[in-house]
């Protein structure tokens, strides 16, 4: 069966598929929409960077990665934490603080992680994993295991420090690193003009990394078919590459809520992104996949209620 | 562990300082194939001070090489390296760079085990030089083991002596599994020591280098070296002092603290650094907290001066503790202000230990 996305490319079989991309998707965004809904009950006491608007630029990059390769994410990692293959019931527990989750309840929403599937952590410090997706490139060409690390990070990494260490060294020794910006234009409320003196998708070229720049962040059969030519370029040993990919927040900052009351931005940005997502466009199909997903988010949210608390044997453990 | 078991060969009698770090490096590189070392200038002719020099020609330019000046990147990339199979040795040749690179110590490399609920480990070790005397000053002269033990997750060691280098440094590149930060003294790299202290079988802890009656003196690094010296005159006037090199600062042997000080009844602390809040903090800490009783006598710290280190050598001479101010200090706590202990008429530590002439 070939779908077609909102340009009209047509599907290829070889690759994943536009239905099963569009169904990853779907699961993230249900899965934080029932976040938003249980909120208030305090069952999640852990603060929430929601990747709503964003899914479709994880999905669409994992698409096109090695179950194996490392990704290291930032606190606002919902969506590249399920996209790269991460448990939902492990999720949930975590995000509840049991002893069940991937971090027996220590990393809450802003540390997931799931070394099984190579979502290797996320930091609530900006750009400071970024570094890490660098070293493990380094190992991985050391040891010959072919993998390729991505780096993920936000557009207020670039005015760090350590991205331009990082990528300076990845370049210099042409390690197998993928840099993956996702630009929604805001760091917390301050708008990319009020903080950034140049454009980020001519930062890398002054380390001879190739950029790559797309606008259309729903675009997932788009951003699958970007990262799986780069990806494969950077696992021949071509050296670092850097994608660009613009994207819609369409939640606050940080919490349940939106923010578009609250001056820094109106809402008229976001309005023209939703009516190019794919989960709003494909509704048809958006329907037929949200019951099992349901049923699914509401397993692993009755294995999070069900699991016990991590017991005070567990403050001292794993500190060394 | 003992030194038999090192990729050394046979041991000699004595050996120095910078000598056993060499032996150290080669050591780590020979006894497992995912060892990296990676610093500023690890691959030149000076060789990080000389405990570096060769391995590059000998294990490869891939895994001995220099590095961007890129404190905090290159830890980043030496934790993902660790995280992905390695065992990455940075280099630092002053401890005050390392400052650079506190995010990705402090936030990431002592929290990824513990944050990720063991998924993740970072075995890696951080070596960082102190440095003293011909006009160091105060960015090249910053002693920060309390900085570093203060973080749940670090391993910090102050090694004094050749034996404790090889015997902790083979047992971190084996067995330890989390950061370990190795704080050396610059003014020790080229004395000569005899090889036949005894190291316990877990080097990750504190030992007790000398027996004494009347106090206990607590040292770190270089501290350790002027307690003995100050024992030794001490000695002659019939005070015997019992040393305890801390040596592992974060993670100190408490009851071999206060079983000497529960002996003696008095406790003085000498360390690289300033006391407040630092190592000598924590020392009174564990005695205060497990039985202040023990002491006869308030407990006595030195350390630097509080301001930054000053460049003139008639400063310098004053910011750091003297081996007359180790000496005065142990006796008044054995006999008070009165003791009559002539004190030793000697030239400051750094000329008594330096065999280099400036600039580095």
């Amino acid at each position: 069966m070939a779908f077609t996305d909102s340009e009209g490319k047509s599907d290829d079989d070889s690759k994943v598929s536009f239905e099963s991309m569009m169904y990853d998707a779907l699961k993230i965004r249900l899965v934080e929409e029932k976040i938003i809904e249980i909120y208030h009950s305090d069952r999640i006491q852990s603060p929430v960077h929601l990747s709503i608007g964003q899914e479709h630029v994880a999905v669409g990059v994992c698409a096109a990665l090695r179950r194996d390769d490392p990704l290291f994410g930032t606190y606002r990692s919902h969506a590249f934490y399920l996209a790269k293959g991460g448990d939902l019931k492990r999720m949930f527990a975590e995000l509840y603080g049991k002893a069940t989750g991937g971090a027996k309840g220590k990393a809450g929403s802003m540390h997931l992680s799931a070394p099984e599937v190579g979502f290797m952590g996320s930091s609530a410090v900006v750009a400071s994993n970024i570094p890490h997706a660098v070293g493990a490139a380094l190992a991985a060409r050391r040891r010959g295991t072919g993998q390729i690390a991505v780096a993920v990070f936000g557009d207020g990494a670039t005015e760090e420090g350590v991205f331009h260490e990082s990528i300076n060294f990845a370049a210099l020794h042409r390690l197998p690193v993928l840099f993956l910006c996702e630009n929604n234009g805001y760091a917390v409320h301050s708008p990319l003009a009020a903080r950034q003196a140049y454009r980020i998708g001519t930062l890398a070229a002054a380390y001879g990394v190739p950029t790559h720049s797309l606008e259309r962040g729903h675009d997932m059969m788009g951003i699958r078919d970007l990262t799986a030519a780069t990806a494969a370029r950077v696992r021949a040993g071509g050296g670092p590459e850097f994608l660009e990919i613009h994207t819609c927040r369409f939640r606050e900052h940080v919490g349940p809520g939106t923010d578009f009351d609250a001056g820094y931005r109106d809402d008229a940005a976001m309005l023209a992104w939703q009516a190019t997502d794919p989960l709003t466009v494909h509704r048809d199909l958006v329907d037929r996949m949200t019951p099992a997903l349901l049923a699914e988010i509401e397993a692993a949210m009755a294995f999070a209620d069900d699991s016990p608390w991590p017991g005070p044997e567990e403050l001292l453990t794993d500190v060394l | 562990m003992s030194s038999e078991s090192l990729n050394t060969g046979a041991m000699p009698d004595t050996l120095s300082y910078g000598e056993a770090l060499r032996l150290a490096m080669r050591d780590a590189l020979a006894c497992r194939p995912d060892t990296i070392i990676m610093g500023q200038g690890v691959d030149d002719h000076k060789g990080t001070f000389g405990t570096t020099l060769g391995l590059a020609g000998e294990f490869g330019a891939d895994r001995v090489f220099d590095t961007p000046l890129a404190e905090e990147g290159m830890t980043g990339i030496a934790i993902g390296a660790a995280l992905n199979g390695l065992y990455p040795i940075m280099t630092h040749i002053r401890a005050d760079f390392v400052l650079l690179a506190m995010n990705q110590i402090v936030n990431l490399a002592a929290k990824y085990r513990y944050m990720f609920g063991g998924c993740f480990e970072v075995p890696m070790m951080i070596r960082m030089v102190v440095g003293r005397s011909w006009g160091q000053g105060a960015q090249h002269s910053q002693s920060p083991q309390s900085l570093f033990a203060h973080i749940p997750g670090l391993i910090v060691v102050t090694p004094s002596s050749p034996r404790a280098i090889l015997s902790t440094y083979a047992h971190a590149v084996r067995h330890v599994r989390n950061p370990i930060l190795c704080i050396e003294h610059r003014l020790m790299y080229g004395l000569d020591f005899h090889m036949d202290e005894e190291m316990p079988a877990d080097p990750l802890t504190s030992r007790r280098i000398r027996r004494g009656r009347d106090l206990t003196i607590v040292a770190t690094s270089i501290m350790t070296l002027e307690a003995q010296r100050a024992a030794r005159h001490l000695a002659d006037f019939g005070i015997e002092a019992e040393i305890i090199d801390l040596h592992c600062v974060s993670h100190p042997d408490h009851d071999l603290i206060m079983d000497s000080v529960r002996r003696t009844g008095r406790l003085l602390v000498a360390d690289t650094s300033w006391l407040p809040y630092g190592t000598a903090a924590e020392i009174c800490r564990i005695v205060a907290e497990r039985d202040p009783s023990a002491l006869k006598a308030p407990v006595a710290t030195l350390g630097m001066a509080p301001a930054s280190c000053p460049t003139a050598k008639s400063l310098e001479d004053v910011f750091y503790p003297s081996l007359r101010d180790l000496v005065d200090r142990a006796a008044r706590l054995v006999r008070g202000g009165n003791h009559g202990i002539p004190l030793p008429d000697e030239r400051s530590m750094a000329d008594v230990y330096k065999r280099f002439k400036g600039p580095f």
